[in-house]
């Protein structure tokens, strides 16, 4: 049985610089590059990487059908390449035959991780068009119609993290079924919505035939359903997409009925249904038949919460992208950051979740759409979760909420990510799950010890976004899962995260259940997540956080003391029960070791 | 004077006030919340003398509105139901906030409750003396100079200073009359590693060709000082226009033909003026009450704050590194070498030497190269009634590089960001007497050393609140010179200074205080281990001597002793500590986790006293400290604003 391989995976996939000995240099460059179990090497080529940081740097690459992988072989710099095909958005042939200028004839790549690579070849011998048409055919395997690495992939762990969510179980940790809410199949072969999970919560009142006809008022079909209850309150997160309202202004008697139970489900006086598009955007929406709740609703309130659509943001990471790679923008920085307007749309997103978990904790249901309630509606339902239920912010629980809010109910990863696809410029990619990991970083800086995970979970998932080594974010929707089997066939993200646990934790977390976070959605506490957007500059410190690392040092000294403390009171029990008796009168004799171990287990 | 019904409004969400009763008192306004709970009487103090502004808004129907601005950025908007009172609040509070003479000032009426030695001995904790000898010039080619005693050559410096061992009176004097206001080249830190040094001065009196050659073998005494090295540097830490123009008034720069072996360097940081309107812009960005994105960094951006910040501290790399890697002495000046000279000396010496970086290295060093040079403090701080063009806000700047020198290297100083702001505040309080007056000279003839308190003993009382957590001697990064990034994207906005008074606009949450618990808690085991062998031995020694349990006894009664904290501030060392003692040696109560309580039942009297409070254990809320505050009242914070009418 082959055993995973341990590695860091952002670290692994890090231009590593460090100086070395000739002697390693003078072993095969390419010898001790570990592969996963089920990679195989298909070509290996002498090349030149032009370093944007170091300046050309002469080594060899290898791919493989799942990486590439660049090593120097020069004396002085060892410069390592480590990156997934399917962090590959794009590859380009530069120069001609007939170009002229050191290094202008080559290949350049451009990844969906924010960097760019470009690799020169010598001009003579097709060389190139050997390596470009086989990086081409496996960094876009479904162009080619070759399976996804996933597919191939030995890897195994002790763990399959495909069980780690279980719709059934985390409905029922929620508390549900409940008198007011039921469970329904209705959608068990995706009949009602092939977006859906098969597993829906919805009113207890509501029977199938009623959901039915609410998913014909309903952008394809997604219906309201239940995401999230408050235990104490019983108001809840309800998802759904637009109604159908279009430029007549069509009405539904049952999509009004089915709002109003949930209403009544727990006396709420008013549903508050957040549209998370600005108002403009759901208006023009109604010329392609969608829309947005208008006064017919009569016991609701409808709050637009301004969130700019997939092209914007897709636009804004770029303009980002182009001022940190791969040199930092350095006269007018803070204006240059201004401009891409990534971190104005982060505070969007965050406010937006921020007024869902305010209206839930207060009692208030809640319903929460954009149009096709995929992308916008995800974002918000998952932070405001993450903000009202603790049990999200374990590592655990992180899990269950991507897998639940994200992969379950039908986020479009495949389209947005575009796995394995050429098409780069396809309008359907944007990277709308990287910002919701964007917005858990902020409130992880705010709230430092509210979550068990650490930085480094929230790297390894970004990097598994896209690297196409497990199964976890391929497809759009449970549907297409089934079709192809990914539980089956294929490992999850969860099962390497899982295996190595420590490597993810938060040493400052203090479990607390019941608190609702409210982080600060200002301008003054947001920040740039420099260690991610920022990585590859090698002038960026990539150091453990000196708290942390402190932290632990302590730790460690403490129980290490405890430990002393211990030994010393058993060498010593004979002669302290004297003590006692001798001098019980002071009433000072201190508790053993024991006792004062139990005490001094803090929570973390 | 008393005002009733005043109402203080919430700078960040004004629906939100407070009814209350606002005092005027001879040094401070308080007002005085009215509480609906008994016990929870809030008070906010603000110091006459922190008072920057005092402004009257139209009144409206909620009362006539009235915003005193202070020194340390804390904004109170008070709403006052009478129009006449309101006038009379303005028009005492405008009297008060600007003294007119030194005698008014609060550090002449501030008693604390300490006898005459022993204030007098808070004034001998930092020593001038005593630094020069730490930096090593015994054994230099540096001597103690008596030219300036009682300031006759020059009335702003100090009159202890170090000049090079070939420099004569007269070449010293005659050098004076050379520079600005008698501020001849003299020497601020000596690197005995290198025998480099930083000298510091005003600018020459060169006009466009004027020559002094007193002030050329000046210069040429302080590269002899310097053996090792061939040439030394001159830093005009002046933008070179500025330079320029100061030709035309008589003064100007060293013209290398005239200075054997000079390397002359201009490094533009600019001048009081530009720095006094830029923190202004600043602080109307810190004001806003919810920026949007392009406001917020946009503002930053057009002030042109944080660049200023990076010039300061792109001198003070130069020069570091000058005095450290080449070896090299710079002579630093700026105009009149106290404003620009100061910071760049100052900041220099914090990369150079991690004395500086300590506590203690750091008090020192603004008693150096700021109060004992003639930072004019009570000039560019408006003490009292004066020019405003000659305020500046030259040592917020220099708290503010050290700040960002924090952020950088968060292992590498003893002390904490709540140093920085308590100096801050006292540098403009005038609550002790360090920072008043603009000169030695001044400060010696109004006798603060006689009749003020020094705010370094007040510190160094108080050390433990200071004392960074992360601090890490032996670290690599704690060890010699510092070479931060200068990158604009590592200078970040310090909330933490301009919206301290802001709440909710801070984290709910800090590791730092985490780290702090847990530090304090190893360091209580460590202490109880030590009792423990203590003990041990004791007992080892009472079976040897078949001693009677009377010594077990007395041996208890000693160890808790034995193991006090060091920085326990005047708690009672009990026995009962000996158990309890986990819970009383922490000044702080709102640690997030505190020690554990100890199920002793022998102790469970003591415990009662001490857990409640202070256990983390017991009471979760206390775990962070301002957990109270994230059960959120929708007009808390910014984010309420975004919400929907």
């Amino acid at each position: 049985m082959a055993s995973p391989v341990s590695v860091y995976n952002s670290n692994a996939m890090d231009t590593r610089i460090s100086s070395t000995s000739r002697d390693s240099l003078k072993m095969e460059l390419l010898a001790d590059v570990s592969l996963l179990p089920g990679e195989d090497r298909i070509t290996d080529k002498d090349i030149i990487y032009i370093c944007p940081f170091n300046g050309a740097v002469k080594g060899k690459v290898l791919i493989t059908n799942y990486r590439l992988y660049f090593k120097s072989s020069e004396a002085d710099v060892v410069v390592i390449l480590d990156v997934p095909l399917g962090a590959i958005s794009r590859v380009e042939k530069m120069g001609g035959a007939s170009s002229r200028g050191e290094n202008s004839y080559g290949l350049d790549i451009t990844c969906k991780d924010m960097r760019n690579l470009r690799f020169a070849l010598k001009q003579e011998g097709h060389s190139r068009r050997d390596i470009f048409e086989l990086l081409f055919r496996y960094a876009f395997p479904l162009s080619h119609s070759l399976p996804l690495f996933p597919y191939v992939t030995q890897e195994k762990f002790e763990e399959s993290g495909w069980t780690v969510f279980t719709p059934i179980e985390e409905l029922r940790r929620q508390g549900l079924p409940t008198n007011k809410w039921r469970f329904t199949l209705v959608n068990k072969n995706y009949e009602l919505c092939d977006t859906y999970p098969t597993l829906l919560a919805v009113p207890y009142e509501c029977r199938d035939e009623d959901l039915k006809r609410v998913a014909t008022f309903r952008s394809r079909g997604r219906i309201p359903v239940l995401s999230w209850i408050h235990r104490e309150n019983q108001a809840v997160i309800v998802r759904c997409s637009q109604p159908l309202v279009g430029m007549s202004g069509k009405r539904n008697k049952d999509d009004e009925r089915y709002l109003d139970l949930i209403r009544e489900a727990n006396d709420t006086v008013k549903l508050t249904i957040f549209d998370a598009r600005p108002s403009v955007n759901a208006v023009a929406n109604k010329a392609t038949g969608g829309g947005y709740e208008g006064d017919e609703y009569q016991n609701a309130e409808l709050v637009f919460l301004d969130i700019q659509n997939i092209h914007v943001m897709r636009e804004s990471l770029k303009k980002l992208k182009d001022i940190v790679y791969p040199n930092v923008e350095e006269s007018h920085w803070l204006s240059s950051l201004e401009s891409t307007h990534w971190l104005e749309h982060v505070k969007m997103v965050l406010s937006g979740a921020i007024q869902v978990a305010d209206k839930v904790s207060n009692g208030n249901s809640v319903l929460v759409h954009c149009s096709d309630g995929w992308d916008r509606t995800a974002q918000l339902t998952s932070l405001s979760m993450l903000m009202l239920d603790s049990h999200y912010r374990t590592l655990r629980g992180f899990q269950v909420l991507i897998e639940k809010e994200w992969i379950s109910f039908g986020h479009k990863f495949a389209s947005r990510i575009g796995h394995g696809d050429k098409n780069h410029a396809d309008q359907d990619r944007s990277p709308i799950f990287v910002q919701f990991i964007d917005c858990v970083w902020q409130m992880t800086k705010q709230f430092p010890t509210a979550f068990e995970f650490n930085e480094r979970l929230l790297l390894t998932i970004l990097d598994h976004l896209y690297s196409c080594r497990f199964g976890t974010f391929l497809y759009n929707c449970e549907s297409a899962r089934d079709q192809n089997e990914v539980r089956m066939k294929t490992v999850s993200l969860w099962a390497l995260v899982n295996s190595k646990r420590e490597s993810y934790l938060n040493p400052f977390y203090t479990p607390e259940s019941g608190r609702v976070l409210y982080p600060v959605a200002s301008m003054r506490h947001l920040e740039l997540w420099v260690a991610y957007y920022i990585r590859w500059n090698p002038r960026i410190r990539q150091q453990q956080s000196p708290v942390e690392q402190r932290y632990l040092e302590l730790l460690a000294l403490r129980d290490e003391y405890l430990k002393k403390l211990e030994e010393l009171q058993r060498s010593d029990s004979s002669p302290s029960s004297r003590l006692a008796n001798s001098s019980s009168s002071s009433a000072t004799s201190p508790s053993t070791p024991s006792q004062q171990y139990t005490h001094l287990q803090t929570p973390l | 004077m008393l005002v009733e019904n005043v109402r203080l409004l919430d700078r960040l969400s004004p629906k939100r006030s407070r009814p209350g009763t606002l005092y005027l008192t001879a040094t401070h306004t308080i007002f005085v919340e009215e509480s609906s709970s008994v016990g929870s009487r809030s008070e906010s103090w603000v110091l006459h003398s922190l008072v920057s502004s005092v402004e009257k808004l139209s009144s409206s129907a909620a009362g006539c509105p009235l915003v005193v601005r202070c020194k340390n950025f804390q904004v109170l908007h008070f709403g006052i139901p009478r129009e006449q009172d309101c006038q009379d609040v303005y028009l005492s509070l405008l009297r008060l906030s600007q003294p007119e003479s030194y005698e008014e000032l609060y550090c002449f009426s501030y008693k604390p409750n300490t006898d005459e030695r022993e204030r007098q001995q808070e004034w001998e904790l930092v020593d001038l003396q005593a630094e020069y000898n730490r930096m090593g010039l015994a054994g230099s080619l540096w001597k103690l100079s008596s030219v300036n005693q009682h300031y006759k050559v020059s009335d702003t410096y100090p009159a202890d200073l170090f000049v090079p061992e070939s420099a004569t009176p007269p070449v010293i004097v005659g050098s004076s009359k050379f520079r600005s206001r008698g501020r001849f080249p003299t020497l601020s830190y000596y690197c005995r590693e290198t025998h480099a040094a930083i000298c510091r001065s005003s600018q020459p009196l060169s006009g466009f060709s004027a020559r002094c050659l007193e002030d050329e073998q000046m210069l040429e005494a302080i590269l002899r000082s310097n053996p090792r090295s061939d040439f030394m540097y001159v830093v005009d830490t002046r933008p070179k226009l500025n330079a320029i123009a100061n030709r035309a008034a008589g003064k100007g720069y060293e013209n290398e033909d005239n200075y054997a072996n000079i390397k002359f360097q201009f490094i533009g940081i600019e001048n009081i003026h530009v720095m006094r309107n830029s923190q202004q812009k600043m602080l109307e960005v810190s004001e806003l009450r919810s920026p949007s994105m392009s406001d917020f960094l946009e503002g930053l951006e057009n002030s042109g704050w944080l660049k200023h910040i990076k010039a300061v501290l792109d001198a003070s790399v130069f020069i570091a590194k000058a005095v450290a890697e080449e070896g090299v002495s710079v002579l630093v000046h700026c105009s009149d070498g106290w404003d620009r000279t100061a910071q760049v000396c100052s900041a220099a010496a914090v990369l150079l030497d991690p004395y500086y970086r300590t506590l203690r290295g750091f008090m020192v060093l603004i008693e150096k190269d700021w109060i004992s040079f003639g930072h004019k403090f009570s000039h560019r701080c408006n003490h009292q009634v004066g020019d405003p063009k000659e305020a500046s806000p030259v040592i917020d700047q220099l708290l503010e590089c050290v700040w960002q020198l924090t952020e950088q290297f968060p292992c590498a100083f003893e002390f904490n960001e709540r140093l920085l702001i308590t100096i801050h505040s006292h540098v403009y309080s005038c609550q002790y007497g360090n920072f008043v007056g603009n000169s030695q000279r001044e400060r010696a003839e109004l006798g603060l050393r006689k009749r003020t308190h020094s705010l370094w003993s007040y510190i160094w009382d108080n050390h433990s609140d200071y004392i960074n957590p992360l601090y890490r001697p032996g670290h690599s990064q704690t060890q010699g010179l510092l070479r931060p990034s200068t990158a604009p994207y590592c200078f970040k906005f310090w909330r933490g200074l301009y919206n301290r008074f802001d709440q909710g606009m801070h984290p709910r949450q800090s590791v730092e205080d985490y780290l702090s618990a847990i530090q304090e808690e190893t360091q209580q085991l460590e202490e109880q281990l030590a009792s423990h062998k203590q003990k041990i031995a004791q007992l080892e020694q009472e079976q040897v001597w078949g001693g009677v349990g009377q010594r077990g006894a007395a041996a208890c009664e000693r160890s808790p002793t034995a193991w006090a904290p060091s920085h326990s501030l005047g708690l009672a060392n009990t026995p009962q500590d000996y158990t309890g003692g986990f819970m009383t040696s922490s000044p702080l109560q709102s640690r997030p986790f505190a020690p554990p309580t100890s199920s002793d039942q022998s102790c469970e009297t003591c415990l009662s006293t001490g857990s409640d409070q202070e256990s983390g254990i017991a009471d979760v809320s206390c775990r962070s400290p301002l957990s109270e505050d994230s059960s959120r009242d929708p007009d808390s914070d910014e984010a309420a604003s975004s919400e929907p009418v």
